[in-house]
Formats: structure tokens, C-alpha cells, sequence
């Protein structure tokens, strides 16, 4: 069967969104979890 | 079900399934069966790697587990977003360097050929026991709420699967999951909002979460430690941050049918960004499907809830001489229900008024009365184990479901019905397309048949593909009705993951060790991982951080033993 897909010309990231460097990325998940918890904490306290 | 319902149920699975075969059509060799061609972009993988995650069980058992057990099963998430981080930084670089096709084959060249076929062994038993289970927990809800039969129901998601998964490799798993993931997080926040929507005209969304609060269901987050009790508790932050992390470390880094998720990115950047797509959201996903269960508690506290939500199981209940102690016990919970329902008024007047005495006193009274409910509960209960032989008394995985099926309007049911198979399936896809390209690339094409042409090893593929799909819908078709379906499959994970995740872990971070020493480090630590099993009361999490450290210790042990001896041996 023929395979009629356009073709993906779009070049592949090398660097994040709104980043320069992984690492700002790695600190924005982690720092995403610190303020979950954070975040759940509170509602836990709030609501006990 | 209504026309509405069948239409929406099926409009939506049969155009994923068809959507998946069409896109992925044509003839491909095996770098685009198995990797897809290394075309996949961050929001496919990030997608695809949460709905390989978020199985059927996910959306069945969690808001039950909430309605059960209020918010904390969150937790377990914890250490997701770091292990997304560390996998990043040093897995992804290395499997992309080595290009490999599985996990596995990396440990061949950093070890050698025994070591990668235990671990790969270990993950097709693992996978394999799993992959069944996966089928057979949402077959064994839905059957019974739709009045299929048992067989029916594991056949009709087991065997569309195996067509688009058979057809299309890795790229149609990839393509039908962003898909999936739209159906199940547009099902589930309209089955939110639904939930709210349905409580009494006075209760207001905080009004819901104070009263949530209120009866101890919106406990997230326990800081509390202690060295004697803790460690059989499931869920708490050190468990889910500790336990957790060796766990998603385990599952995302060695775990086949998430590795060919990333692996399928266009490039490094892509697979990175699918995986902290994944750190980002998980939580908050895990986080909404549970305030779902607590809500849907809240509503039940102003409506009757069944005595007991297994329809199926109550109705084979009344056709024994035991009907008549069922009708008592349900009238005498429904008293109880009234009693309660004029009590949730009084609490929630209070919590408005902030009345600190009339809240305590309000409370303390829907407390009562949710333990005497709770009291009536239990006495069904008993009385099912005494008149069903073999029925299953635990309910919670049917509470979602319940409220689905009797409270939602035309069409919605449908929704959900979807978002339930479409859930089932895009797990069971990459389970199975990871139980068959590692079957074929680690154990066939490297130990069996090494000089077959790419297109024998496609073949090879989609024969595997069927044979590891009949083999889960047979598991499916006779597993046994286990204590709560997302932990039995969590698990039987744990009992696996910390030795698969430790043997990860000398090859990366340990290059002292070498493969004689890793490889029997591995037997004895699963070894210990099932004493602990069978002998221990340790919560499961745990098992994952044992089997981890447990390899890394007796790795070094070996390796200073071997390593004597290969130097007395040199020395004679």
C-alpha cells in the first residue's frame, strides 16, 4: 500500500520553549512540584 | 444504554480505531514499526506516554479510592516529576547514542548477553502478567454494569486492539493515544463539572470541598512519619516521594512500553520535552480525577448511594433465601440516609455561618450516622461472602461507574463509556507493541533467528503482536477477582521494577560492576524483593527501593568476591 502522508518538513527542537538551556526546564518541573505540594499542604490544613 | 449512548460509544472508539489503521497505513520496515520512524513530536510523546499510564483502572478505581480514602492516593505521584528530570539528563542520551530499539539492548553492551535477557525476561513476565489485567479489570467493571458477558467484554477491547496495534506498530499506538487522551480528559471534566452540577441548589463548589474537608476526604498531603507504623502505609509524601521516584525511575526508564514512547521522538529535544510534558501534568491529572471521587462522595451525601454499588453481585444477592435480610438492611440504611441527609443541611447552614459550635455538633452527628451507614455496609458485605460464593465484597472500583450509569444524561454515558475503553485500550497498545518488540529484538532476532530480513522482523512483529494479545485476553478471561484492581497492578509492578530498576542503575551510575556480578545480584534480590511479598507486611512502594538497593548491594559484593577470585586465578 502506498504511504501518501505529507511530508514533516518542520525541523526537530534542539532547545525548550522558553528557555535557553535544559536546565531552566528541569527547574521548572521541579519547581512545578515544590509548589504543588506546597500547594496541598495548605489545601490539607485548611480543610481539616 | 440508551441509542444516544451506543452512538457516542461507538462513533468514538470506531473513529480512533480507524483514524489509527489510515494514518499509519502503508508498508514500513522495522525502524517504522518499532520506532516510528523517529518522527514523533513532544506533544505526542508527552501524550502518549500519560495515556500509556493512565489505564482503564485509572478512571474506575481512582475516584473510587477518593470516595473511599479521600485525596492521598495522590502522593504516589510525588516522585514522578523528579525521575521525568533525572530520565532526561541521563537516560535518553544514552539510549539515543546507542540507538536502540529496547531498553534491554543497552544492557548487552554495557554488561553482556545474559544480563539483557533477564531483564528482558523479567519485563515480559512482568508486562505480560499485567497486560492481562489491564483488559480484565475494566472488562469485569463494564460487564457487569452493561450486562455483557465476562468473555464478550475482554475480547471486544482485546481484540481491537491487536487490529490497529498489529497494523500500524508503534506509530498507530503513538497516533490513536493523542486521541485517547482528548476523549478521557474532555469525558472526565464534563463528568466533573456534571458532579457539581448535581448537588443540592444551597451547596455551593467551596460549600462541597469544606464538607469534603469536613468528613476527612480532603487529607492530600501527610508529612507524618513514624519509624514503627509508617512503613505499611501506602500513602504518604516519604513513601510517594522515595517509593515513587525508584517506581516512575523504574517504569519510564526500563519499562519497555513507556521506553518506545520517547524512543519514537524526532530527536532528543523532542523526548526530553515529551517527558517533562508528562512531570508538568501527571499530578494535576491525578489530582482532578481524585477530587472527582471526593465530589462524587459529596453528592452521595445528599443522595442515597446502593448499599452496595456491585449491581451485578447485589442482584445475584436477592435471588438467594437471603433477599429478605438484604431488603432489612436496605431499609435500615435508607433511614440512616435520611437522618444523614437532614444532618449534611444543618452542617452545611454552619459551615455558612461559620458557626464553630453548630459545626462540631453537625459534624459530630454525619460522623455517627456515616458510621452506622458504614455498619449496614459491612453487614451486606458479610452477607454476600455467606450467599455468593466466590463474589468479590470490595465495591469502590464500582462507585464511579454507578454514579455514571444511573446519573448522567443520554449521551454523556456514552462519553464515558468511551473515555473508559479508549483508557483500556491505549495502555493495552503499548503494552502489547512493548511485549513484542522486545520479544522479537531482544530474544528472537538476538538469540534465535539473528539473520532474518527487516521485513521478516516485521512479520515477526505482528505475529507476536496477536500471540501476546490472545495471551492477555485468556489471562483476562481467567484472572480472579483481586483486592483493588490499580494496586494489584501497581503491585505486581513493585515485585519486578526495584531489580529491573537496580540492574538500570549499576549500568549507568556503577561501572565497577560488571555483568557476572549484576546478573546474579539480580536473582537474589528478587529473591528478597518476594520474601518480602509473601513474609512482610512492608507496603508495596517499598518493594521498589529493596529490589533497587538490594541489586546494587549484592552487585558489590559479587564484584569484590569475583574480582578476588579472577585475581587469585591470574596470581596461580
Amino acid at each position: 500500500m502506498k504511504n501518501n502522508h505529507p511530508v514533516d518538513e518542520e525541523p526537530p527542537i534542539e532547545k525548550p520553549p522558553f528557555f535557553n538551556s535544559w536546565k531552566g526546564m528541569y527547574w521548572l518541573v521541579l519547581g512545578n512540584l515544590a509548589f504543588m505540594i506546597a500547594l496541598f499542604y495548605i489545601i490539607t490544613k485548611i480543610y481539616e | 444504554m440508551r441509542p444516544l449512548d451506543w452512538i457516542v460509544l461507538l462513533g468514538t472508539i470506531g473513529f480512533i480505531v480507524i483514524y489509527g489503521i489510515w494514518k499509519t497505513r502503508g508498508s514500513q520496515d522495522i525502524e517504522g514499526y518499532l520506532k516510528g520512524d523517529n518522527s514523533m513530536k513532544w506533544w505526542t510523546i508527552g501524550l502518549s506516554i500519560m495515556a500509556t499510564q493512565a489505564s482503564a483502572i485509572t478512571f474506575l478505581s481512582t475516584p473510587g479510592q477518593a470516595y473511599e480514602d479521600g485525596m492521598r492516593f495522590v502522593q504516589f505521584y510525588f516522585g514522578l516529576p523528579i525521575a521525568m528530570v533525572i530520565i532526561s539528563v541521563t537516560v535518553i542520551p544514552i539510549f539515543y547514542k546507542l540507538n536502540v530499539y529496547t531498553a534491554y539492548e543497552f544492557l548487552e553492551n554495557r554488561f553482556d548477553l545474559k544480563t539483557r535477557s533477564l531483564a528482558a525476561l523479567l519485563f515480559l513476565v512482568q508486562r505480560g502478567l499485567a497486560a492481562g489485567i489491564t483488559i480484565y479489570a475494566p472488562a469485569i467493571i463494564l460487564s457487569t454494569m452493561l450486562g455483557w458477558s465476562l468473555t464478550i467484554t475482554n475480547l471486544v477491547i482485546g481484540v481491537v486492539v491487536i487490529i490497529y496495534t498489529m497494523s500500524g506498530g508503534s506509530k498507530a499506538v503513538s497516533v490513536t493515544q493523542k486521541q485517547q487522551m482528548a476523549v478521557m480528559m474532555g469525558g472526565m471534566i464534563i463528568a466533573g463539572i456534571m458532579v457539581v452540577s448535581y448537588l443540592p441548589d444551597n451547596v455551593g463548589f467551596g460549600d462541597a470541598v469544606a464538607v469534603a474537608g469536613k468528613l476527612g476526604k480532603m487529607n492530600v498531603v501527610d508529612f507524618n512519619w513514624d519509624w514503627k507504623t509508617s512503613w505499611d502505609d501506602r500513602y504518604n509524601f516519604w513513601s510517594g516521594i522515595t517509593g515513587g521516584l525508584f517506581l516512575a525511575l523504574s517504569y519510564f526508564g526500563t519499562d519497555q512500553s513507556q521506553v518506545a514512547r520517547y524512543l519514537g521522538g524526532k530527536s532528543i529535544g523532542e523526548s526530553r520535552l515529551g517527558l517533562l510534558f508528562n512531570g508538568l501534568l501527571k499530578i494535576p491529572m491525578q489530582f482532578m480525577i481524585l477530587f472527582i471521587g471526593v465530589m462524587v462522595f459529596v453528592f452521595y451525601q445528599f443522595n442515597e448511594p446502593p448499599v452496595f454499588f456491585n449491581e451485578g453481585t447485589k442482584s445475584k444477592l436477592y435471588a438467594t433465601e437471603h433477599a429478605t435480610e438484604l431488603r432489612t438492611l436496605e431499609a435500615n440504611y435508607s433511614s440512616i440516609f435520611e437522618e444523614k441527609k437532614q444532618a449534611m443541611q444543618s452542617l452545611v447552614s454552619a459551615l455558612k455561618t461559620e458557626d464553630e459550635a453548630a459545626i462540631a455538633i453537625a459534624e459530630t452527628k454525619v460522623e455517627n450516622l456515616n458510621a452506622a451507614g458504614k455498619e449496614v455496609r459491612e453487614e451486606v458485605k458479610a452477607l454476600i461472602t455467606k450467599a455468593v460464593p466466590n463474589a468479590e465484597t470490595k465495591d469502590t472500583d464500582y462507585v464511579f461507574i454507578s454514579f455514571v450509569m444511573k446519573y448522567l444524561p443520554a449521551g454523556l454515558v456514552g462519553l464515558l463509556l468511551a473515555v473508559i475503553f479508549a483508557a483500556a485500550m491505549s495502555s493495552v497498545a503499548s503494552e502489547m507493541n512493548a511485549l513484542a518488540s522486545t520479544t522479537v529484538v531482544d530474544i528472537y532476532k538476538r538469540s534465535i533467528n539473528p539473520n532474518g530480513s527487516p521485513m521478516h522482523y516485521v512479520n515477526a512483529s505482528k505475529v507476536l503482536t496477536i500471540a501476546w494479545g490472545i495471551i492477555a485476553i485468556l489471562f483476562a478471561t481467567f484472572a480472579s477477582m483481586l483486592d483493588n484492581l490499580i494496586q494489584a497492578v501497581n503491585i505486581i509492578g513493585s515485585i519486578f521494577y526495584g531489580t529491573i530498576l537496580g540492574i538500570f542503575l549499576v549500568a549507568f551510575y556503577f561501572k565497577r560492576i560488571k555483568g557476572n556480578a549484576v546478573f546474579f545480584a539480580a536473582i537474589l534480590a528478587e529473591v528478597v524483593v518476594l520474601y518480602c511479598f509473601y513474609f512482610t507486611e512492608i507496603a508495596f512502594l517499598w518493594f521498589n527501593v529493596i529490589g533497587c538497593v538490594a541489586v546494587i548491594v549484592f552487585g558489590f559484593i559479587l564484584q569484590t568476591l569475583i574480582g578476588k577470585n579472577e585475581k587469585e586465578l591470574v596470581k596461580v
